[in-house]
């Protein structure tokens, strides 16, 4: 098989409230783990962004992995209502060189509704800039919603976890714009039946290093039974896919 | 496992894997044919089985069912034979004494927080009492603070029945579990962890093997109610020796099961 070059979607730096000793918080840190596992590259987010303040953490962000190519900048950020985003706008953040953004509704506590989000999703969707959304941060009948309205947004649900299909399968197949990273995704065959019925395109490789298991992750891919084209798709393809295509 | 290619050259023991549906979520490929296929795909030379029918509503048909898919594949499938506390004690007691006759009673498999019974509830002595004249593993499901199979609660059983060899599934599944499983596996020689489970912690075999040593804990995996490849990438990547690898992955399992 030739060697997979994996792009992480879903990496995290900086310090939080409940870490292990076995975790890493620096750039070094995640570096060196990537380097031991064989990662050629991560989208990385804050610790801080989620746990403190989105406009910080991503101030921060910048600053750790300033000159890095190996590491891309995923911002948190917030609807645009109360004002708390240093960087006004989506155009803004764009050309500050970020290319990929999450949203934490419930650690953040702001609504994925129309009052609330809308003009920030519609902003995203036009410029085609991925939206990385966990499953532990919003719902399926959410993440149906969201995707309905904004159809042009590529949208990655994180944290699905291996007892979704029975939710994932009709929103794979009412969106074409929704993916799945593969971080918890341990259904049996999980991989090789959403290639089969949905497309490779579908899957994006994630780690979320430091909390979990990057060997576990990178072995989901490696000994999926999809090809070789396909298994480099997820790894990596798929994402480096979606940045390039922001507009 | 980074290209890809099945563990080759050295004993890999599944102790925990299931067959067949469930019915809370999908699972491709459940049946005897995709539970091999996973095994092949990665190197698993045995599995030690459950079906989830046994654990589920019908546990004298799940042990029927593991008994022919033993027959049909002696070399790669061993059966656990499952015991519902919720029925009677004539009906358990007849179910042991007829896999104990044939042949197969080679381990059991209990399921408290299915059952919602205790481990140690009157009803499973039986089970217990059989597994000590015998010598044999016992694989509890297990949780941190779990009230009907907790870590604490099976290493008392442990320390009750000293022949029996107590195998606490889904040891690493929370820094809490598995400070509590390697506590109580310190305090007994016949306490076994099983690393089964979907929560890969980083770091969390490595910190096992520095509390309870190598030789006390033993590769599972779930399949099919969870895929493989995963727990085996991260048993393959951890930050361990390769003799250490080699008793999690399938020399502990040998000695514990008499392979």
């Amino acid at each position: 098989m030739p060697e997979l070059c994996f792009f992480d979607c879903n990496a995290r730096l900086g310090r939080s409230r409940r870490p292990r000793p076995t975790e890493f918080t620096t750039k070094q840190g995640l570096l060196r783990e990537m380097d031991r596992c064989g990662i050629a590259r991560a989208l990385v987010y804050h610790a801080e962004s989620l746990e403190l303040s989105p406009s910080l953490g991503n101030e921060r962000l910048l600053k750790e992995i300033a000159g890095e190519d190996r590491l891309a900048p995923c911002w948190m950020v917030l609807p645009p209502h109360t004002g708390e985003m240093t960087v006004p706008d989506v155009d803004a953040m764009i050309a500050a060189g970020v290319q990929a953004v999450r949203l934490a509704p419930v650690t953040h506590k702001f609504p994925l509704n129309e009052a609330a989000s809308a003009s920030l999703l519609a902003a995203l969707a036009a410029r085609r800039v991925p939206l990385l959304l966990s499953l532990e941060e919003s719902s399926w009948a959410e993440i149906d919603g969201l995707a309905s309205r904004h159809a042009a947004l590529p949208l990655i649900v994180l944290d699905v976890g291996y007892r979704c299909d029975r939710n994932l399968y009709p929103l794979l197949s009412k969106h074409k714009g929704l993916r799945v990273e593969t971080a918890t995704y341990t259904v049996h065959r999980g991989l090789e039946e959403v290639c089969a019925h949905f497309g490779p395109e579908r899957l994006v490789f994630g780690t979320g290093m430091p909390q979990r298991d990057p060997g576990g992750a990178m072995a989901a891919v490696t000994y999926a039974e999809v090809g070789n084209s396909s298994r480099q798709m997820i790894a990596g393809g798929n994402l480096q896919g979606l940045l390039e295509g922001v507009v | 496992m980074l290209a890809g290619q099945r563990l080759a050259g050295e004993l890999v023991v599944d102790c925990h894997i299931h067959l067949g549906p469930w019915h809370s979520f999908h699972i491709p490929d459940n049946d005897p044919q995709g539970v091999l296929h996973s095994m092949d795909l990665v190197g698993i030379d045995v599995g030690v089985c459950s079906p989830h029918r046994a654990i589920a509503h019908d546990y004298r048909g799940g042990n029927e069912e593991v008994a022919a898919f033993h027959r049909a594949h002696p070399d790669r499938i061993r059966p656990y034979i499952t015991i519902n506390p919720n029925y009677p004690d004539e009906e358990i007691a007849a179910e042991i004494a007829k896999w104990r006759e044939q042949g197969l009673l080679l381990g059991f498999k209990i399921h408290p927080s299915e059952a919602q019974y205790p481990a140690n509830g009157d009803k499973l002595r039986a089970l217990w009492e059989t597994a000590q004249e015998l010598g044999l593993p016992v694989l509890a499901h297990s949780w941190a603070d779990d009230k009907y199979a907790s870590p604490a609660a099976l290493g008392r059983l442990a320390d009750e029945y000293p022949a029996t060899k107590v195998i606490v599934a889904h040891s690493a599944t929370s820094w809490e579990m598995i400070e509590q499983a390697t506590a109580e596996a310190r305090r007994r020689d016949n306490l076994f962890l099983d690393l089964t489970g979907s929560a890969m912690l980083p770091g969390a075999v490595e910190s096992m093997v520095e509390s309870v040593g190598a030789d006390r804990i033993l590769f599972g995996t779930d399949l099919p109610f969870l895929d493989p490849r995963p727990q085996v990438g991260r048993v393959a990547l951890a930050r361990l020796t390769d003799d250490a690898k080699r008793l999690i992955c399938g020399l502990n399992a040998k000695r514990v099961f008499g392979l």
